[in-house]
């Protein structure tokens, strides 16, 4: 159990299945909260001298033994040959997660490399890249998996403070405003919990200085959650029954939940297409296991369970394979 | 400001939250808050609307003993029974 801070916690949980080799939409509005989040930290470490509403630092931080390179990274942005900066928190957060797509790229390697070190974070093959498409076009697609015990450790966690009664933590008032401002709400809370975390809330906004100091500011992009949104909503209708079916035949609506894995050669039978399936996913680095044969069988994919519908694809030649479906919850 | 406590003072301190059990078992916080509205997590409130706290120790021990009754197949009311907890005492 180890313990981390504000901007590891947080990228744990942003970074946890996003694409690792691109700098998607989705990614982007993470990353820029993850900025945010080393300023909420040195924020919480008493690391600004405050002057009323105004905040200064001072760049001595960056000589600090203990500083690591992310925080560097971030921090040094605003100490441009200065030996100060100062200002209010919102303009340290909107600079923060305002960088350049090029410095946010360059600030995630640094921040998932830390996070590699110490076993939070691991790269792993996506499924996506296994498609037809993507292969024949020699696109590689990684995407980013969070340690699962620290993961629900954190998320959890923040469930427990936020939707229980008493007294919450700076931290997790920070977690709240950053799963806010990142688009995350609905992936930790019910539609009933969202409407308790919105009543807890109000409350700490008139009871915590901190609160009415954060929850009003606002850092996200409207455009970049816009696409986050929209995407959301895709992949959802992705999940239904009828997007199941619609998306099976119109696959480019959301390739992820329809990927198309091509067979070696015309098989006649279920089970040598079935084993050439499972080679052809075992040879891209995928973990595969059978739970049911047929002439639709059940494979288990790295913890997902999928569909392998025999399909045939019609470009100038057909080519036979099969698409993966997600399994629907019975 | 109250910063959320580090892990050895969690695991030095007589009394946690369920924030803090959440942390050091491992356990979804609705599984404990369920376990909690079913008796078997004791807590001490000092008032209605403030934190709920449990003995540290002894808690941990009853979510693994919990836990462990669970992998050797007891449904929840078996649990209790085994706890010795009845309707009377939630």
């Amino acid at each position: 159990m180890t313990d981390l801070n504000l901007a590891q916690r947080f990228s744990i949980i942003g970074l946890n299945a996003q694409s690792s080799l691109y700098m998607t939409n989705v990614k982007k509005v993470s990353v820029r909260c993850m900025a945010a989040a080393v300023i909420l930290d040195a924020y919480l470490d008493n690391a600004f001298e405050k002057t009323g509403n105004r905040l200064t630092l001072h760049s001595d931080v960056l000589n600090q033994a203990d500083i690591m390179p992310y925080q560097e990274m971030i921090l040094k942005v605003f100490f441009n040959k200065q030996a100060e900066a100062n200002g209010d928190l919102k303009w340290w957060l909107k600079k923060a997660s305002s960088l350049s797509k090029k410095k946010l790229k360059s600030f995630e390697l640094t921040i998932t490399d830390s996070l590699k070190e110490m076993g939070m974070l691991e790269e792993i093959p996506s499924l996506l890249g296994s498609d037809l498409y993507y292969v024949s076009a020699g696109v590689a697609v990684k995407d980013y998996r969070s340690n699962i015990e620290e993961y629900s450790r954190i998320s959890e966690s923040v469930r427990a403070e936020i939707l229980e009664e008493g007294s919450v933590t700076d931290d997790v008032i920070c977690m709240i405003w950053l799963l806010r401002e990142s688009g995350c709400m609905h992936d930790f809370f019910s539609q009933n919990e969202l409407a308790k975390v919105n009543t807890r809330m109000n409350d700490l906004f008139h009871n915590t200085l901190l609160a009415q100091e954060l929850f009003p500011i606002h850092i996200r992009h409207g455009v970049e959650i816009g696409i986050k949104q929209y995407l959301q909503m895709k992949s959802r209708f992705a999940k239904t029954t009828v997007g199941t079916s619609i998306n099976f035949f119109f696959p480019m609506l959301e390739r992820s939940k329809a990927v198309f894995i091509e067979t070696e050669a015309w098989f006649s039978n279920s089970s040598q297409r079935l084993n050439d399936v499972v080679q052809r996913l075992e040879s891209y680095g995928h973990e595969v296991n059978v739970l049911e044969k047929g002439t639709i069988p059940t494979i288990k994919i790295d913890n997902l369970v999928y569909e392998a519908v025999p399909h045939v694809v019609h470009k100038q030649i057909p080519i036979q394979g099969v698409r993966l479906v997600p399994r629907l919850p019975v | 400001m109250s910063r959320q406590r580090s892990m050895e003072a969690i695991l030095a301190s007589e009394l946690v939250t369920i924030g803090e059990l959440v942390r050091i078992t491992n356990t979804r916080y609705s599984t404990l808050k369920y376990y909690t509205e079913e008796g078997m997590l004791p807590f001490e409130q000092a008032e209605e609307n403030l934190t709920r706290r449990y003995k540290r120790v002894k808690t941990v021990e009853r979510i693994h003993y919990i836990k462990e009754l669970k992998t050797r197949g007891l449904s929840i009311p078996q649990i209790k029974e085994t706890l010795g907890i009845n309707k009377a005492e939630k």
